[in-house]
């Protein structure tokens, strides 16, 4: 029996390692090892589906229970990894068992931020990330509790959306002084502050939370205005950290993240890192990044599994990220920079209308909301590193793909 | 219980494939290994599940959603009347005996 290949995670990036290996021919032992329980799921809905649907209360599974088995997939579920050892090459499990690896796949994900501030243990704190999480938050979202959200990005504004659709009131904080600042522009995020306004979401900018308060259990929060807002949940929802802990104890080269090349490799040729954990260059624009979507696991995790089979890089899609909030779509493809020009196409008033940025001329990334059809054309477009009449593209009228000034020059 | 269903490959060849009932299309056909990137896990997000089905079981699926049918329109190989995001396709009896064509990837 060959020595297996090992993934250790199984998040969208670890289960697609083994996946892909499998279909792409790879026939040796296989383990995947789950920290947690049950079968692996999808994340995304934990915030969207999951919490805002009255009926659903888990995320779907990523693969069918069979699936596994049928696939000489060995799961290994409620079992954390302690250590790598480089030299032994094993690595080594929670109950003192050990495993030895041919190949070692890191898909350790990334965890939620937490507040270092007083209070911030109370019960009715609560982050979002996995399914205990969900479960969790779902069981609070009871009419007339009050929830005190923290960050106004895509996990922030969508808690807001379910809080208040389940008859909780929501107040989010923010320190910036617009929602989702990271990852849009001003114009989607002041669309998006309106649809919540509207739905009774309110916002506190350029505001920080100082303390929370209560004896057993979350009373209120005092911001650094100096307000106090009585709350019964107080959400934490300020970005994440990768899980590269193994990794840096192994002595693995990280720098938030887990480093890894093209082909997903880590230092160490014989170790892979995919998913939220890694840290990479990104290929179009040349900039180091870490990506925290599911395009970009599934992305790393066809490389790893290539690489490691010793077959053909695949041309990776376009980054993309996706967030629904009282039910609008806002899609973004491609990484913006808040040095783009930015092209507004059609019209907010119409709830269906797209933003482009436009770097050096050609479109680097564009959000659409309730357009789908942009989003598909734009992808494109980024893809293929092409330039648009920034008149024309910004007529919702005119076909995205058509505004191109450069097409002869590719095709000819 | 399952359908039976064939389901041709970006190569053109025919393989024989069981479509469980609590699966959606999409999910039958990345489960039986076929080369979709399903990308954004079914929610009509993406294109990267994209079929062909045969016309008159295209009209019998009923009205495609607007979302979807703005993301088919965009694909690479589009045809108004078989294309089909297999996301968006769940598993009914009346299908079983179907033949499902992977469309050209993106």
């Amino acid at each position: 029996m060959s020595t297996p290949i090992v993934v250790v995670g199984a998040g969208h990036a670890g289960v697609h390692t083994a996946s892909r290996l499998v279909e792409l021919g790879y026939r040796g032992e296989l383990i995947l090892i789950d920290e947690e329980d049950g079968l692996p799921y999808e994340r995304p809905p934990l915030s969207k589906d999951v919490l805002a649907g009255a009926e659903s209360h888990e995320p779907p599974a990523l693969r069918k229970q069979d699936y596994y088995e049928d696939k000489g997939i060995r799961r290994i579920a409620g079992s954390a990894v302690t250590a790598v050892d480089r030299s032994a090459r094993e690595i080594c499990l929670a109950d003192g068992s050990t495993i030895p690896y041919h190949r070692l796949i890191l898909a350790t994900g990334s965890r939620a931020r937490t507040l270092d501030v007083p209070g911030a243990a109370l019960p009715g704190v609560q982050v979002l990330k996995t399914r205990a999480d969900g479960r969790n938050l779902k069981a609070m979202l009871r009419p007339g509790v009050r929830f005190v959200i923290v960050g106004a990005g895509y996990i922030g504004m969508e808690v807001a959306a379910a809080a208040v659709k389940s008859g909780c009131s929501a107040t989010v904080l923010e320190y910036q002084d617009r929602s989702m600042s990271r990852v849009t522009s001003e114009d989607v995020s002041r669309y998006f502050e309106d649809l919540h306004v509207a739905e009774g979401v309110q916002f506190a900018f350029g505001s920080s939370l100082e303390r929370i308060e209560g004896s057993d259990r979350v009373e209120g929060v005092v911001t650094s205005d100096g307000e106090t807002i009585p709350a019964d949940v107080v959400v934490v929802g300020i970005g994440v950290l990768p899980n590269q802990e193994l990794a840096e104890a192994a002595g693995l080269d990280c720098s938030d993240g887990i480093v890894v090349d093209e082909h997903a490799r880590t230092s160490d040729p014989e170790i892979y890192a995919v998913g939220d954990v890694t840290r990479f260059t990104c290929p179009r624009e040349g900039v180091s990044m870490r990506l925290e979507c599911v395009q970009n696991a599934m992305a790393q995790a066809d490389s790893a599994a290539r690489h490691i089979l010793g077959l053909d890089a695949a041309v990776a899609e376009v980054p993309w990220f996706w967030t629904v909030q009282h039910g609008v779509r806002l899609q973004t493809a491609g990484v913006r920079s808040s040095e783009d020009h930015v092209v507004r196409r059609g019209d907010p008033a119409d709830g269906k209308f797209a933003v482009l940025y436009l770097r050096d001329g050609r479109l680097a990334a564009l959000d659409t909301i309730n357009a789908l059809g942009d989003f598909a054309a734009g992808k494109k477009l980024i893809a293929a590193g092409a330039r648009l009449d920034p008149v024309l593209a910004a007529d919702r009228a005119v076909k995205l793909a058509t505004t191109r000034t450069d097409d002869l020059a590719i095709s000819r | 219980m399952s359908n039976n269903i064939t389901v041709i490959d970006r190569a053109g060849s025919p393989s024989q494939v069981e479509w469980e009932p609590e699966q959606t299309l999409m999910e039958a056909l990345r489960d039986n290994d076929f080369p979709l990137l399903a990308s954004c896990g079914g929610t009509a997000s993406c294109a990267t599940c994209h079929v062909y089905l045969e016309p008159q079981v295209v009209s019998g699926l009923g009205e495609r959603s607007e979302d979807e049918i703005e993301l088919l329109e965009e694909a690479e190989g589009f045809d108004a009347e078989t294309s089909r995001l297999s996301c968006q396709v769940a598993h009914a009896q009346s299908l079983d005996g179907i033949t499902v064509t992977l469309a050209p990837e993106e």
